[in-house]
Formats: structure tokens, sequence, C-alpha cells
């Protein structure tokens, strides 16, 4: 039946409708209200924590991993000199084709005709809350349960590039001699394993951009640089909520 | 009805094409030179080189452009030469002594550049320091980055 055969029927009221009819009307008519009403009553309470207030560094002691490893970038210092990406290059093997570790710039308008270059050195930023791991289909990527460095395990990377897309900070590319994703990894192997306290692009530094640390450890230098008052830091996309570990300041 | 219609799309299509075509001339010859040409009545043998210099020692990408400092400051040449720097391009960076360090202690462009004079040495890194993109950049390489905001 046709809705405009409908609108020729005669009405036939409500007195003779059975009472089962209505109650289902009626149950409907609840339901509808209570998802309504649900919905505000929930849109009400915040899902978690604003973290906004406080700035991008957490809470002393709320550290997730020690040693916590973290990288200070002091970037006005930065003159784009490229030692670092030219240390990483030879420390990690990589090829000319990708990056580990590059320098981003910025020009920066000072007003009347007037303006300023800004060097920005950028890497894995090893967040707390990774995207990147948690698009991997084969959990060849992974956070490190002891330092919380994104690990890479060669063997297990299928090449899908799920994570390089999922990454906020473009800090992956994939090796054609691995026949796998390539990243920071802050030469947890290469160095770190090997006593050195620095990474290489850290070490490589002659402005000391970049300073190294771990934030468990509230006598190091990037504990300290992060924690002064006096001091704006903050962190790239925070509002990805990926939690980064490597934070920017000006000296 | 039908006609119409065809009419209508075939004007737009026309109309679409040919917005396409005035934008990629327009974008065409967007090149521009790739470092400052000097300007008209700049003489060399009164300003010295018009050329920029670059520095690569110790770090890579440190720019010096004698115009700055002689036509627009109006220094003279031997405010610089051959006191603080030899008049031989390149002879400052072989020195080992050419460091950030000895601008703070006075020497080199260290000389003016202290906070009083002109503006000091541990200040405004990148306006010399225009780093290993801006020297790609001045041999034509990359596109000049454009204020973010």
């Amino acid at each position: 039946m046709k809705i405009s055969d409908w609108e020729k029927s005669k009405n036939e009221g409500v007195d003779n409708l059975p009472s089962g009819e209505r109650r289902r009307f009626l149950q409907f008519g609840l339901a509808v209200t209570g998802v309504f009403l649900g919905g505000s009553v929930l849109s009400l309470t915040s899902a978690r924590n604003a973290q906004g207030m406080m700035g991008p560094v957490p809470p002393a002691g709320k550290f997730p991993y020690k040693p916590h490893y973290t990288m200070v970038m002091r970037q006005n210092r930065c003159i784009d000199c490229e030692r670092c990406m030219e240390a990483c290059v030879k420390t990690n093997n990589v090829p000319s084709y990708g990056y580990r570790t590059t320098i981003l710039e910025q020009v920066r308008s000072l007003g009347e005709n007037q303006t300023e270059r800004v060097f920005m050195p950028v890497l894995c930023n090893h967040c707390n809350r990774p995207p990147c791991v948690r698009v991997c289909p084969t959990t060849a990527t992974y956070k490190d349960k002891t330092n919380g460095i994104v690990m890479m395990d060669y063997k297990r990377c299928i090449g899908c590039k799920t994570c390089m897309t999922a990454c906020p900070y473009n800090a992956r590319y994939f090796k054609e001699e691995n026949r796998a994703i390539d990243k920071c990894n802050f030469c947890i192997d290469t160095r770190l394993a090997q006593g050195e306290k620095k990474t290489a692009c850290a070490a490589a530094c002659p402005a000391q951009v970049r300073i190294f640390g771990d934030l468990t450890d509230s006598s190091s230098e990037a504990y300290k640089l992060i924690h002064r008052p006096e001091k704006v830091v903050w962190v790239l996309r925070p509002e990805t909520g990926a939690m980064p570990n490597v934070f920017y300041m000006n000296d | 009805m039908k006609r119409q219609y065809k009419k209508i799309a075939a004007l737009a299509g026309s109309l679409l094409l040919a917005g396409f075509f005035s934008f990629a001339i327009a974008a065409g010859p967007a090149a521009q030179p790739a470092a400052e040409a000097a300007p008209a009545g700049y003489d060399e043998d009164v300003y010295g080189p018009a050329a920029p210099i670059l520095w690569n020692k110790p770090v890579k990408g440190v720019i010096f452009t004698h115009k700055t400092h002689t036509m627009d400051m109006g220094l003279s040449c031997d405010a610089c030469h051959d006191e603080l720097f030899e008049m031989m391009a390149g002879a400052a960076e072989e020195k080992a002594d050419f460091t950030m360090e000895s601008l703070y202690a006075g020497k080199y462009c260290g000389a003016c550049h202290d906070g009083s004079m002109a503006f000091a040495s541990n200040t405004r890194c990148t306006t010399c320091h225009i780093g290993v993109k801006g020297m790609k950049r001045m041999s034509g390489g990359t596109k000049a980055a454009t204020p973010a905001h």
C-alpha cells in the first residue's frame, strides 16, 4: 500500500487499538528518551583528566619507564649545520633516501618586513601512547618494557607501512636493504648498549641543542631543563594525545 | 530539458578547463633568482665583493654579505681589513680560533657584534647561520620557506 493510498483511508481513531499496541508505542518512546538522556549525562563526564593546563611535561614521579629516555631540544640554538644528521647516518647506517632524524625550517614573521629563521630538529618522539605501535598488525614495532624506546623488530615487519601513516611525526621510512621499516631508537644498539651516555646526534651537536637524558634521574640535565619554572616547554602535535617524550624549549 | 543540461555541462566543462589552463600558466614561471642580486649603484671597489661569503668551517652554512655592512651600515673597508679579517676570502675559516668562543671574546665579528655596537654574537644565531638548507637554496636548489604565521 502506498502512502497516497493511506492518506485516503479513514482515520481509525485510537479507541479500538489493542493495549499491546499502545504499550509497544510507549515503550519505543521511552527508549528514545532514555538514549538521549543517557547520552547527555555521559557527555557531562570527561573521558580522562585534562592535561593541557599542566603543560606537556608529566608530573615528577609519573614517568612510566626507568630509565625514561627523553630528548630536550633547545630549539633557538639550532643552526642547521646538520652534524647530527651526518652522525646519525654514519652510526646507524641510514641510506640517502631516508632519515632517522632531520631538521625542519620555518620562517617566522617579526613584522615590518622582518623575518626570523627557525630550525627545528625532529626525530622519533618515543611516545608514551605511540600510534605506530597501536596500528602495527604484526607487533614488529613495540614499546620497550624497561626504557620505553619505540623499537623495531625487522624480522617481524612485513613492510605494510601502516605505522608510517600513523606516526604524527613522520619519523619512519622504509629501508630497502632491510625490507623493513627503520626509525630512530635513541642509538640503543649502536651506542647506549656500548656504554655511551649520549645518542650520536646529541654527541655531535656543536651547539648543545639536543640534550639526551633520563627523566627519572632528577640530577640529569634533561630533567633540570624542562623543570625550570621560568621556561616554556612544548611538544610537537600535542593534540594527537600520543604523549611524546621529545621536549622543545628556547634557551 | 535534456539538451539544456548538456549545454550547461559543456559550458561548465569548458570553463573548468580554461580555469585549469590559466592556473597552470600562472604557476609556471615562478622560479626566483637563487641569490639576491646586487642593487644598481653597488660599486665593488667601494663596497667589497657583491657575492656573499660562505663559511663551512668549523660549522657549515654561515653567510656574510659585504653590502649589509658597507653600503647599508656605512662601514669602510679598513674597519675590518686587515686587522680583524684578511682580505683573502676564506682565510678566516682556516684559523683554529675562528669559533664562537673567539667571537664572544671580541675577535673577528665579535669586535662589533658585542651587544652594544651590533647585536651580540650569542643572539640571533640564524641571521648568519643560514644552515645547510640556506646554502643549498643559494646554489639554486630548493625553494625558500615562507612565513608560517
